[in-house]
């Protein structure tokens, strides 16, 4: 019975280990920014306040003048706080200069089985040409696909409040008023 | 994108937790039908590191609400969470709570205490206490859904009715007070929350009240005999009777009826001069 015990506990030390240490976000989302901005020849590396990516019709290198289309960043580093239900839902957000957002991929998320209403591709897909000043409503403008859930709650405001914080900080000021 | 996407598409992603939550339902299931000690330790570690701190997957009071409206995943995108239904609602018809007895992360947690805390410090309470203790799930089952027919709210209960949001490591301060009370309760009250406060517990435990296909196997001597109401942890056997709505399937009294040592119907045979005894 001892040594039952000591494998069990040792099991139990590595799981919450192994929890503790859930770093998931993509290394390279190069072909997820390129689904964003279709229209995008180049992306800046992921840099600045708040952290995000530049997306440019032509390469900046050949022309360095050359303005941003869109911004995409992840939801996990402007509102890292947002948990879903077991934890906090990887999003990549497409937004360009108009605050229109070009689209939302979630890449990454650890919500139990029940939790699924982040996973159908319809869910994200809803929210390509939302406005930033949109209510972002779940049950509203923002369907629940099979009834609100924690995730699908958190998810939205993830992606409403990262979308604001970024418009607020690097889009043009009219935008924001 | 656009365009209909095929099931092969559809399903890889979900493959992993379909064959991982399959692989532990088998494991699970196979320690039931040996009853053995050591393989259903082996099914609370997976239990608790797989579906717990991994997967946060137990069956919530907030499952039990979709009941009310139907309000269930898409088939095609939740495969998972469907086998995992089938499963709990399929077992608990069959063999009782075998959910809460061995898959159920929670419960698994709980109980991985019983061999780690010495019996001197549990807490044995009486029978006619007990008893009413049992009931008080079922007030709370009838609670929360009111507050959700009403409210329409699933955060609270999620929250505060249950502890399952532990396995996803993040609370509120309240929140990890009310588990922290909980769990040192626990240590003197044997699975304390699985026995009196569960309301998916006590969900389950209408259902194999009034199903159980496959029901434990009794001898005529259990009539007077003690031994297994003292030996069950979940106080679900009374005097004759084993009480459905609170046996989880723990094995500890199926492991004695087979002891031919300990279990007087083996020693009243033996005397009688051995005929049926096998080797």
């Amino acid at each position: 019975m001892k040594h039952v015990v000591a494998v069990v506990l040792l099991s139990c030390g590595a799981a919450i280990a192994a929890a503790a240490d859930r770093i998931y976000t993509l290394p390279d989302p190069s072909a997820e920014l390129k689904r964003l901005f279709p229209a995008a020849k180049a992306f800046s590396p992921l840099a600045g306040e708040p952290l995000h990516f530049d997306a440019f019709a032509n390469d900046p290198k050949t022309n360095p003048s050359e303005k941003p289309i869109g911004i995409a960043f992840w939801t996990t580093d402007l509102v890292p706080q947002e948990h879903g239900y077991h934890g906090p839902i990887h999003m990549l957000v497409g937004l360009d200069m108009t605050g229109i957002l070009t689209g939302v991929i979630v890449t990454y998320d650890s919500e139990p089985y029940g939790y699924f209403s982040v996973e159908p591709p319809k869910f994200a897909a809803q929210f390509k040409g939302k406005k930033i000043s949109d209510p972002f409503r779940v049950g509203g403008d923002v369907d629940a696909v099979s009834r609100a859930s924690i995730s699908i709650g958190s998810a939205t405001r993830a992606v409403r409040d990262a979308s604001r914080m970024v418009a607020q900080k690097l889009l043009p000021p009219e935008v924001t008023k | 994108m656009g365009g209909a996407e095929t099931w092969g598409e559809i399903l890889r992603p979900q493959l992993l937790d379909l064959i991982l939550l399959s692989a532990f339902i088998a494991f699970a299931m196979v320690s039931f039908f040996r009853k053995s000690v050591a393989l259903k330790y082996a099914t609370f570690v997976l239990a608790v590191g797989y579906l717990g701190f991994t997967k946060s997957s137990l069956v919530s009071v907030s499952d039990v609400f979709r009941l009310t409206d139907l309000s269930v995943p898409e088939f095609k995108y939740s495969v998972t969470w469907y086998v995992f239904m089938l499963f709990v609602v399929a077992s608990t018809v069959l063999w009782g709570r075998v959910y809460c007895g061995r898959v159920c992360a929670f419960g698994a947690l709980t109980q991985m205490l019983d061999p780690i805390v010495p019996r001197k410090m549990r807490l044995e309470i009486p029978v006619r206490i007990e008893k009413h203790a049992n009931l008080i799930k079922y007030g709370v089952l009838a609670a929360v859904l009111g507050y959700y027919l009403a409210t329409k709210d699933v955060a609270g209960p999620i929250r505060y009715a249950e502890p399952f949001w532990m396995f996803g490591l993040f609370g509120t301060t309240g929140m990890w007070v009310g588990l922290a009370v909980l769990l040192v309760a626990t240590v003197f009250v044997r699975n304390l929350y699985c026995r009196f406060l569960c309301p998916v517990g006590a969900t389950l435990g209408l259902i194999s009240s009034a199903t159980t296909v496959f029901r434990i196997k009794r001898w005529g001597e259990c009539n007077s005999c003690k031994i297994c109401e003292k030996t069950c942890e979940w106080g679900a056997i009374r005097g004759p009777r084993i009480v459905k709505s609170e046996c989880v399937r723990c094995d500890d009294c199926e492991r004695l009826y087979h002891d031919q040592q300990k279990c007087p119907h083996w020693i009243i045979l033996r005397r009688k001069g051995g005929m049926f005894v096998s080797a």
